[in-house]
């Protein structure tokens, strides 16, 4: 006994029959997180048990009977389902979408060959796997969330696709970090217009995810081995969440360093073309906080459940629309590929209005219209621009290279 | 799964079974005194004494009456009993727990059978020495068992843990340093396929 417990007056340590209540002062209210016994009962929520200023517990007045208050694990559950069903069907929709306006992306990259260069091939590589993550994320979300049975029996599939999971998502920003290592490379280190060879790159965006998605299996399945992997309550987490934050870092540092290498020794002496070059790198500049920001605010949920909810609310959309982000500034917001399209799209008129003419009358047209559309955009733009520029930065074909990625994106 | 579960009739026990275990030891006394008058005692109960009847024999022949119906029950000696449970029932415990491995104590999934069987086998014992299940030196003996094996589980006993620190922390840096170096190297080598260094 010690002197402690002679000198206050205290309730004794109790067993309620679902909780363990330690030795309370009098007159405190302690509390400890809800059981998880029943489906019901939240264990973010706290239970409480009253210890009264005579050393005894918390007697109900009705029944007289000793009693702990666990009303809170269950009052608010209904709720939080509900929001979480909203939660569930908004990343499905998010991901939907994303897949849609990304498909229809990589058509338009692939469909006008104009448009074709090295930029837009790393584009169309970053586009394909956002359409991975997010086909293997609607995989998840409506084969294995809704689903505890499977969950319970835990077989090797679900793991598996989890493992894919992880690997796409690594997939996505290492995409990104190479598309911000080739813009570097072309800015601010390269001279001669001669082609890069993209090996290296596909070998970061698609072969080295595999590495840190490997050591989460291997680190999964020795220490942490839930059912289906589907916990988000472990450090494990970061062994593939480190190496992503480590490449957006990576990222903003190098575009960091093309606007300084372009504010600096360009504005000096062409004004134009730094602006044209800031215009070029503006969207990738956009993309990356935007991308990254999950994965820095993530840690610091609010406690008022208000802000709570609001925040899950834009965690989820920055997670699971970053697809459609993607596409509609890398494509639909290009200059480039609104020009391609509006040309086509004037040919197709102009084609269906001549067949209707024809159809109805005899006159003829003239085809210039439709000539224009094929010459191939480098060209035209190569003589309309016919600047020497300055500096070992910027070359003419360096400016086609650019230019073909994106103008007034 | 709740300690009632694990113990049915702990509750009800504490309120009554204390009670029962003062009015046997306080009857078994006085039985072994009156030993032999109470084992002639059949014979004098007819079917169906009155109440009258009852009320009228002196206190003490109530005593014996009462005591005889419990001698057979009163065989329970608890000593014997806290010996048996822990060679019969502690023992294939340990070495079944040794064999789960410590890391794995407080995974229930893993546990559960063995606890199981240790449970069944306390109320065999219990049956076997016609004693109350459960008393008193079961619950001693299984609060023992949890003091030893789950004192450092977490209150809902079946969450999984990070491993230790030495463990994760490598786990993690490495993935971000061969990161890193990969990056490094992709930015040397497209540097040099552009023929400058």
């Amino acid at each position: 006994v010690t002197l402690l417990q002679i000198l206050c007056l205290f309730c004794n340590r109790t067993w309620d029959g679902w909780l363990c209540w330690d030795d309370t002062p009098a007159g405190r209210i302690t509390a400890q997180n809800c059981p998880d016994y029943f489906p019901d009962f939240d264990p973010t929520e706290r239970a409480s048990k009253y210890c009264d200023e005579t050393g005894n517990w918390f007697r109900h007045p009705e029944s007289n009977r000793t009693w702990s208050n666990y009303t809170l694990c269950n009052s608010f559950t209904s709720e939080k389902l509900k929001m979480a069903f909203i939660l569930y069907y908004m990343a499905i929709v998010g991901h939907a979408l994303s897949i849609t306006s990304l498909l229809i992306s990589l058509a338009i990259f692939f469909y006008f060959k104009s448009l074709s260069c090295q930029r837009i091939t790393l584009h169309k590589n970053l586009f394909f796997s956002y359409v991975l993550n997010s086909m293997f994320t609607i995989a998840h979300l409506i084969i294995v969330v809704p689903n505890p049975g499977l969950v319970k029996r835990d077989p090797v599939s679900c793991k598996v696709l989890q493992f894919f999971h992880q690997y796409m998502l690594g997939c996505n920003y290492f995409w990104m970090l190479c598309e911000g290592i080739y813009l570097h490379t072309l800015i601010v280190v390269a001279v001669f217009a001669e082609e890069q060879r993209l090996h290296w790159y596909y070998l970061l965006g698609w072969g080295f995810p595999l590495v840190p998605a490997s050591i989460h299996a291997v680190a999964r399945a020795k220490y942490f081995n839930d059912n289906c992997w589907m916990s988000v309550d472990t450090h494990l987490l970061y062994i593939v969440h480190g190496p992503v934050m480590a490449a957006l870092l990576v990222n903003f540092f190098f575009l960091l360093n093309i606007v300084r290498v372009l504010v600096t020794k360009l504005r000096d002496t062409h004004r134009a073309e730094s602006n044209m070059y800031m215009k070029a790198v503006r969207a990738t500049l956009i993309l990356v906080p935007l991308l990254g920001i999950q994965f820095v605010i993530i840690p610091w949920r609010p406690e008022n459940r208000l802000a709570g909810e609001i925040y899950d609310y834009i965690m989820h959309i920055l997670m699971h629309y970053q697809g459609l982000l993607v596409a509609t500034i890398f494509c639909f917001f290009n200059g480039e590929v609104q020009g391609a399209l509006k040309r086509q799209w004037t040919q197709y008129k102009t084609q269906w209005g001549q067949r209707r003419r024809e159809h109805c009358s005899t006159r003829s047209t003239s085809y210039t219209a439709t000539s224009i559309t094929e010459v191939p955009v480098y060209l035209y733009h190569h003589d309309s621009n016919n600047e020497q520029l300055n500096g070992r930065y910027v070359d003419d074909s360096e400016l086609v290279a650019l230019k073909c990625g994106e103008t007034s994106a | 799964m709740s300690l009632t579960q694990r113990f049915p009739r702990s509750r009800g026990w504490a309120a009554g079974g204390a009670v029962r275990t003062r009015f046997i030891s306080a009857s078994t006394k006085q039985a072994r005194r009156t030993g032999t008058i109470a084992r002639q005692l059949p014979a004098r109960r007819q079917p169906g004494p009155s109440l009258l009847a009852m009320a009228l024999l002196p206190r003490r022949f109530l005593c014996f009456v009462l005591a005889h119906h419990f001698i057979a029950a009163t065989a329970c000696h608890e000593a014997e009993y806290g010996r048996q449970i822990r060679e019969r029932c502690l023992r294939p415990f340990k070495i079944s727990m040794e064999g789960i491995g410590q890391q794995l104590w407080c995974d229930w999934d893993e546990t559960m059978g063995t606890y199981g069987e240790l449970t069944n086998c306390t109320v065999a014992v219990a049956e076997n020495l016609t004693c109350y299940w459960p008393n008193r030196l079961v619950d001693e003996f299984f609060v023992a068992v949890h003091s030893h094996y789950f004192r450092n589980c977490s209150p809902s006993g079946r969450a999984l843990r990070d491993p230790p620190n030495g463990i994760l922390c490598p786990f993690i840096l490495v993935p971000i340093l061969v990161t890193l170096l990969m990056t490094a190297l992709v930015v040397w080598r497209s540097k040099r396929s552009e023929g400058i260094v």
